[in-house]
This record gives structure tokens, sequence and C-alpha cells, in this order.
């Protein structure tokens, strides 16, 4: 994978990062006067996840990149499927805990995940990807 | 047995709405590698470019995953 994907994918998960620990902020001030710790601990949790599973699946295509055209839609593929159980599994999880406030969390989940895409949306724009590579 | 009730159902809906969270961008995704392999068959000159393109598209489609599987936390 050529040099210019690889600092797109780099700056795509830097900045992802960068927006979900802001939300994460925000969310847990607010988590915090609405519901104390259970409502930091929401913020917090829900920003996690959302950075785990949107960060997966631009490391999944900048490694699968590396590999062979077969290699790379298996891990890109696997790994939607590993990152969709652990999501549910973690739902199923989290769903009964006595400590999430379940209105932040799915806010912090769901601010993250749109913020990311916008996000990866304007950064592919404005990446400069040779049309023809030499691989 | 009550004849108005022949067949009965017991468990959660909200359970089928999980299921058709999964199965729409399952198809999404589907659609959208599927096409790719096509392209890069074609023209496999453009892999790199068409990988980024593949994974906007995946990470649009999952993204209504990821939100239709973290409405147990709002709805229940």
């Amino acid at each position: 994978m050529s040099n210019s994907i690889s600092q797109l994918f780099s700056q795509v998960l830097k900045q992802g990062a960068l927006l979900i620990a802001a939300i994460a902020l925000v969310g847990g001030a607010i988590g915090w006067f609405v519901a104390s710790t259970a409502g930091l601990l929401s913020a917090l949790i829900g920003s996690g996840m959302a950075l785990v599973f949107v960060s997966m699946t631009a490391i999944s295509v900048w490694l699968g990149g590396r590999l062979s055209l077969g290699g790379f839609f298996g891990v890109v593929m696997g790994g939607w499927i590993v990152k969709l159980l652990g999501f549910i599994i973690f739902v199923a999880v989290l769903k009964s805990a006595t400590f999430i406030v379940g209105p932040i969390l799915f806010g912090c989940v769901v601010a993250s995940v749109l913020g990311s895409l916008a996000l990866d949306a304007i950064a592919v724009m404005r990446s400069r990807i040779p049309t023809v590579s030499s691989n | 047995m009550d004849v108005n009730n022949i067949a009965a159902l017991s468990g959660n809906i909200a359970v089928v709405g999980y299921g058709l969270a999964a199965v729409g961008p399952g198809i999404g995704v589907g659609l959208v590698v599927s096409k790719t392999i096509e392209s890069i068959a074609r023209q496999p000159e453009l892999a790199a470019k068409l990988q980024v393109t593949m994974w906007l598209g995946i990470a649009f489609t999952e993204a209504l995953a990821l939100i239709g599987l973290a409405t147990p936390f709002i709805f229940v």
C-alpha cells in the first residue's frame, strides 16, 4: 500500500481519536451533571466503544492493503464480523449493568460514530491518492 | 385453547429489530465489497483508490449497524 494511503489512514485514526476524546469530555461533563458518576462512566464507556469499533474498520483496511487481494478481503470482512459480534456481546453485557445510564451511553456512541464518519469523508475528499499504483 | 388465539409468540419484539440492524448493513457491506472486487478485477491498477473508497462505503454502512445495535440502551 502506497505511502499516501498510509498517511491518510494514520491521519484519520489520529483525528478520529481526538474527536472522540472531545466527545467523551463533553459527554462526561453532561453525564456528571445529569447522573453523577454513572453518567460520567456511561459517557466514557460509550465513547471508548465507538473509538474501538470505528477504528477497527480503518485498521483492517490499512493492514489488509499490505496483503494479497484475497487476504485483503478476508481481513476486512473477517474484521467486520468480529467487530459486530464483539459489539453485540458488549451491549448484552452492559445493558443490565447498574452503573450505566442508557441515553448518555447511546448519545456518546451516536455522536462519536457520526463525527468520525464526517472526519473520514473529509479526509478522503482531501486526500491525494495516486490513480495508478505500482503494485 | 381459545379459537381466536391459534398461535402465540413469546419474547421481546426488540430482538427482531436487532436482527434487522445486522441484516441491512450486512447486505450493504456485501454489495460494497462485491462491487469493489468486480472493479479491481476490471482495473487492477486502480486497486489502491478503490480500496480507500470501499473503506468509506463500509464505514457509512456499518454506522447504521452500530447505531441500531446500541438501541437497547434507549428503547428497553
